[in-house]
């Protein structure tokens, strides 16, 4: 199991493989802001302060809508469309920017 | 349509439409003076742009204004600030007019403008510091995200000093005179609007006052109700004291604020409540409060709710729910701020007990975060169980205080 640690909530999770941030937010109550959870919207875009190379790769679909957001999106992912894929390892996520 | 002074400087006129008899908005916000949905011309040297349009039943009042301020040939440009239905009303009908024009929206409008007309039409997405030119007029692009779409933006026309503002500044009050100087006193509809539609977005529309402030503004003009030319600062400022108020409440004496709500049926609930703020308090830094949800006015709710940090909701269970007045708390939830609030729930139960999770279940909708999980108590709480209420009421406030949570999914 990855540690996911929600910055902004003082949570520090151990992951499962395969789960989604989406899904480890919603489970832990950080407070990741959701809208429509399928990647359209945006609102969950977060920092990766660490461990980006944990998550899974950015599908065209997010990195389309990181692009509309912003112009440097390297640590940004949308919290919707990345799940955990390495066992081992810190993942640290924040929503301040 | 007579009387309407449409010419807001030289080169900019209101080409909106008038919706005197709507009592209704968007169901949640009653309108008393009915409303308008704005829409603006500009002038340029080398063509004109149309700032948004208007809901489809008014598309006729809309292209009858538009059709006396320039021929469709004209339109280089059409600026959607937020793709609500709206403003987005006639579009397509103006396309068809003008198919030379380029539409212009926000990054965040791409994937609702394609859900919104449901086919390929051409636009050019913007962000902030984008500018277009109408040859001696030029108009610059401004983020202003979620206020109270998403998608929003605001725009900038620098040889006029005109701040178009999308939906922040509007008011949902119909006066054919347009202009703040003019109409009639319209302040309790531009602070129910506020209250109702940018009071939940309380740290975007900070950030966009900032955009804003990086400009000499003559004159604002939003989507619904009158343009305010007499004096633009006093309604940033209005929104700006609004909009930082409650942080400043959100601690007392530099305190956070646990808020503990309850109703009880045979004094269980009630007992539990006193110890779960009971442990609460216990927490320096914490400032812990019960709150009877049986005489609460809904006012009164939505203030509390916004000011704490933490909100521990407990209900009985009858007939397998929990009771309405915790309900009515909940749904005072989408009129205000709601980022980073912790959640808890509890309740004393004869039966089945589901109250509390149901409770809970809700809350995680809300946005609430919700780090421990709900505390019930069958009938009346022995010392053990009271032991374990005020424990539970001092782990909320420990993690309001910013205590980790470790936890394994």
């Amino acid at each position: 199991m990855a540690i996911v640690v929600f910055k902004d909530d003082n949570i520090r999770v151990k992951v499962p493989v395969g789960m989604s941030l989406r899904q480890a937010a919603m489970k832990t109550g950080a407070s990741i802001v959701f809208g429509c959870r399928v990647g359209d919207c945006t609102e969950c875009a977060s920092h990766v302060s660490e461990g980006m190379i944990l998550l899974s790769d950015k599908t065209e679909k997010e990195l389309k809508a990181l692009e509309m957001i912003e112009s440097d999106i390297a640590d940004l992912r949308l919290m919707c469309q990345c799940t955990v894929r390495c066992e081992e390892g810190e993942i640290v996520i924040s929503q301040q920017f | 349509m007579p009387g309407v002074q449409a010419a807001l400087s030289p080169s900019v006129h209101f080409i909106g439409a008038f919706d005197p008899m709507i009592r209704t908005f968007d169901i949640i916000m009653k309108t008393a003076n009915g409303s308008s949905y704005n829409s603006y011309i500009v002038r340029g040297s080398e063509g004109v742009c149309i700032m948004d349009t208007v809901k489809k039943q008014f598309a006729d009042q809309f292209f009858e204004r538009l059709e006396k301020q320039c021929s469709y040939d004209e339109i280089k440009f059409i600026v959607l600030h937020h793709l609500e239905p709206d403003h987005s009303g006639a579009l397509l009908d103006l396309m068809e007019r003008a198919p030379q024009a380029k539409l212009i929206i926000s990054g965040r409008a791409v994937m609702m403008l394609k859900a919104l007309v449901k086919s390929e039409i051409e636009y050019e997405a913007v962000s902030t510091g984008k500018t277009i030119s109408l040859g001696d007029k030029t108009i610059t692009f401004l983020s202003t995200p979620f206020l109270h779409w998403p998608d929003t933006m605001s725009s900038y026309l620098h040889e006029e000093k005109i701040l178009f503002s999308g939906d922040v500044f509007g008011s949902h009050y119909y006066d054919e005179r347009l202009y703040d100087d003019e109409v009639g006193d319209f302040s309790y509809a531009f602070r129910y609007y506020y209250e109702h539609i940018m009071r939940p977005f309380k740290p975007y529309v900070l950030q966009a006052l900032k955009l804003y402030k990086k400009y000499e503004i003559d004159v604002i003009a939003p989507l619904h109700g009158p343009i305010l030319r007499m004096d633009p600062q006093s309604y940033i400022d209005k929104y700006e004291k609004w909009s930082t108020g409650a942080k400043y409440k959100k601690s007392i004496a530099g305190r956070k604020i646990v808020s503990v709500f309850y109703m009880s049926s045979y004094d269980n609930t009630l007992a539990m409540a006193e110890k779960i703020t009971e442990g609460a308090d216990a927490v320096d830094g914490i400032v812990a409060s019960m709150y009877d949800l049986a005489s609460l006015e809904e006012q009164n709710m939505i203030d509390l709710l916004e000011e704490s940090n933490a909100v521990i909701l407990g209900s009985p269970t009858i007939n397998g729910d929990a009771v309405k007045p915790a309900w009515d708390l909940l749904a005072c939830m989408p009129y205000l701020e709601n980022s980073s609030k912790i959640g808890a729930t509890f309740g004393s139960f004869g039966w089945t007990g589901e109250a509390p999770d149901m409770l809970q279940d809700r809350m995680r909708w809300l946005k609430f975060r919700l780090p421990v999980d709900p505390l019930k108590i069958k009938l009346i709480p022995n010392d053990q169980e009271l032991m374990q209420s005020f424990n539970f009421g001092r782990e909320v406030a420990e993690i309001t205080m910013g205590k980790m949570v470790e936890m394994e999914l």
